[in-house]
């Protein structure tokens, strides 16, 4: 693989899961990627021409024989279009590659029982982690929460799984009842995962401390989906240039286009590779990684998500 | 140049000793002083095909010593079948190491190693060892040991295999049989700032603490490598603690009269991988052996080891465990040392040495 340009693929089909959710299976023109750790995310680059967008995913699977991967891509608000554009015009024969894999959620498998609970499109990472798991005989239960108008494309994509590991639960009323009720049951070595919006995984975050988890038990990957925002000019200290951040493009992709080389890995916030040190100016930090203390010193950010309070930032880069 | 030329057939890791470095070893070897200074710094670097010296240069080096040690690991497994331990859970972890061993073996070395692969019915022939073996991939039922075990002891050095859970790393298995002084039964199970633990001044330094956030977002494919050092009496591979009362007592036998043949600069190529079916990461140290007789053959590198010894940092002496010969060492490499400014990089700014 080279690194740049990452591993060469096309979209080889697209099947709608629901009116919302769109899976892709990615094939390889030439060879295989590389095996996969359950949980594992792709960065996947696609674009239309003029604009290229480079999103992470969940891969739910990869073929038996490396050929493949498969991911389900949500419609997304179209602020900044990656996954809208994906929605939309992803079809058989857009070139794709897969820039990097990497996992920033993986099984803790030292665990003797895993629970997870997932919402919405959140069940992505837990479809490859189902996998493993029954292959290797381990014990684990999944309740996914989901809206009432997709709880049948959601049970429809769990049918294959074992049906006294798996259950469905439709709408808020249901979730706010049982989740306490069930992680409350689970034994005190069970590990817990947890993978959906923001406001979900924070609940079950809480619920779950309030039942007696330990923190060390619960796991979560909080990825971001960057938004744009305003405007603002950019200044390099160590190379002198000046460049502009536009609404619709993040700090990261216009150091890119820029032709700086600036450090990355997941594009969403939540692994801190692209941290960088702000000599000047006050970001407006939207990551999930840097500490309070970081976040209140205001001399580092993450240029993957994060932008800009004020006018003009000072980077060292 | 036949398997039978290219690697020595004789050599001996315990007393007797007897251990000889061709020209070609000697200027191959990766040297780990880029500067005239030593102190810890994070010399993370890509494991790259490229380097300064060809050592460096393979994804798993194989040099002329590769039979003779092979055979001293497996000489030192049968004495202590402990050297080599992986835990249940890091069963993915030992396939990941057999497909990334063969696979880079046998593009690297296509005349002494060679994988087939037919979906999961593998082919492996190792001509220097003389092993052929069919196997299923993925089913240890079909090898004559587990896998790691299998493949580990068909390459130079050592590996330990390393979970990653809890934003931490976890020394969750390993063969260990040529340790500058450390012992896997003692370190198995412990994260990476718990084996850390006895080395001095760099975790105040923050190093392990940089060291650790950066592993953890090692990415499969692009594997890392670092340079370490120590010292060592006598061509010993196994200086364990398991073994101390077999070794120890040789670094009060250093006089300023054998140092020349005695002491032994010993590096570690180390280098570290991301494994994809486990998300575990391989830790690699290959060790290299050079007595000072033959450091004294490459003029740039005798200049600079005698500096780098005479001002090192006396924690670091006492950490490496060289205060009882340093000074022996120095004084022999002190004759070379003209006062003369030497090439930054660790290469040895020559082709071919001369024998006098």
């Amino acid at each position: 693989m080279n690194p740049a340009t990452g591993y060469a693929a096309t979209i080889s089909s697209v099947d709608v899961v629901a009116p919302a959710l769109r899976r892709f299976v990615v094939s390889r023109t030439k060879g295989a990627f590389p095996a996969i750790s359950p949980g594992s995310h792709g960065v996947f680059a696609f674009g239309n021409g003029q604009r290229t967008w480079k999103n992470a995913y969940s891969i739910v699977n990869r073929s038996e024989d490396g050929r493949a991967l498969e991911i389900i891509v949500r419609r997304a608000e179209p602020t900044r279009g990656g996954s809208d554009f994906l929605y939309r015009h992803g079809g058989p024969g857009l070139n794709v590659s897969v820039l990097g894999i990497s996992n920033l959620f993986p099984i803790v498998r030292t665990g003797r029982r895993h629970i997870m609970i997932s919402a919405g499109i959140g069940i992505t990472p837990f479809l490859s982690y189902m996998t493993e798991m029954r292959k290797d005989g381990m014990d684990y239960a999944l309740h996914h929460y989901t809206r009432p108008e997709e709880a049948d494309a959601f049970r429809a994509m769990l049918s294959p799984c074992d049906p006294s590991r798996v259950r469905v639960h439709e709408g808020r009323q249901e979730a706010v009842a049982s989740l306490r009720m069930l992680l409350a049951r689970e034994p005190v070595a069970s590990h817990l995962y947890v993978c959906g919006p923001g406001g979900f995984m924070e609940w079950v975050r809480q619920t779950a401390a309030t039942v007696g988890y330990a923190a060390t038990k619960i796991h979560s990957e909080r990825f971001i989906s960057p938004a744009g925002g305003r405007v603002f000019e950019v200044m390099l200290a160590r190379s002198g240039k000046t460049i502009t951040v536009g609404a619709d493009e993040t700090l990261l992709e216009a150091l890119e286009n820029a032709g700086i080389d600036a450090p990355c890995l997941c594009r969403g916030g939540a692994c801190g590779m692209c941290r960088v040190g702000v000599i000047n100016g006050r970001p407006d930090h939207r990551d999930h990684v840097l500490t309070g203390a970081e976040r209140d010193s205001g001399d580092v950010m993450l240029t993957c998500v994060s932008r800009s309070l004020s006018p003009t930032l000072t980077l060292d880069l | 140049m036949s398997i039978d030329t290219r690697f020595r057939s004789a050599g001996s890791y315990r007393a007797p000793y007897h251990m000889e470095n061709s020209d070609a070893a000697i200027l191959r070897f990766p040297f780990p002083f880029p500067e005239d200074h030593y102190m810890y710094s994070m010399n993370i670097e890509p494991h790259v095909k490229a380097g300064a010296v060809d050592s460096l240069r393979r994804t798993f080096d194989v040099d002329e010593h590769y039979v003779v040690e092979c055979r001293e690991k497996a000489r030192i497994l049968s004495e202590d079948p402990g050297r080599c331990i992986v835990l249940p859970h890091m069963r993915a972890a030992e396939w990941d190491f057999v497909e990334l061993a063969m696979g880079s073996l046998s593009e690297d070395y296509p005349d002494l190693f060679h994988l087939s692969r037919d979906g999961t019915r593998w082919r492996w022939i190792n001509r220097p060892l003389n092993i052929d073996q069919h196997f299923v991939f993925g089913d240890a039922g079909t090898l004559p040991y587990a896998p790691f075990e299998f493949m580990a002891r068909q390459m130079q050095g050592d590996f330990t295999l390393q979970d990653q859970r809890d934003n931490d790393l976890w020394m969750d298995g390993g063969m260990v049989t040529s340790q500058a002084d450390w012992s896997l039964k003692f370190d198995l199970g412990m994260s990476f700032g718990q084996w850390h633990a006895p080395v001095p001044k760099a975790g105040e330094m923050g190093i392990f603490d940089r060291g650790l956030r950066f592993l953890l977002m090692l990415q499969h494919g692009r594997p890392v490598r670092r340079l370490n050092w120590t010292m060592t009496v006598n061509p010993r591979l196994d200086t364990s603690p398991e073994n101390f009362t077999i070794w120890g007592r040789d670094r009060a036998g250093v006089t300023g009269d054998n140092a020349r043949d005695l002491v032994h600069l010993r590096v570690e190529l180390q280098a570290l991988f991301r494994l994809p079916r486990s998300n575990a990461i391989l830790f690699a140290v290959r060790c290299y052996l050079l007595p000072l007789r033959d450091i004294a053959l490459v003029h740039k590198w005798r200049i600079r080891l005698h500096r780098v010894l005479r001002d090192l940092d006396p924690a670091l002496s006492a950490y490496k465990g060289l205060d009882l010969y340093r000074a022996h060492a120095v004084h022999y490499l002190a004759r070379f040392d003209n006062n003369e400014p030497t090439s930054k990089g660790i290469g040895p700014d020559q082709d071919a040495l001369v024998r006098t």
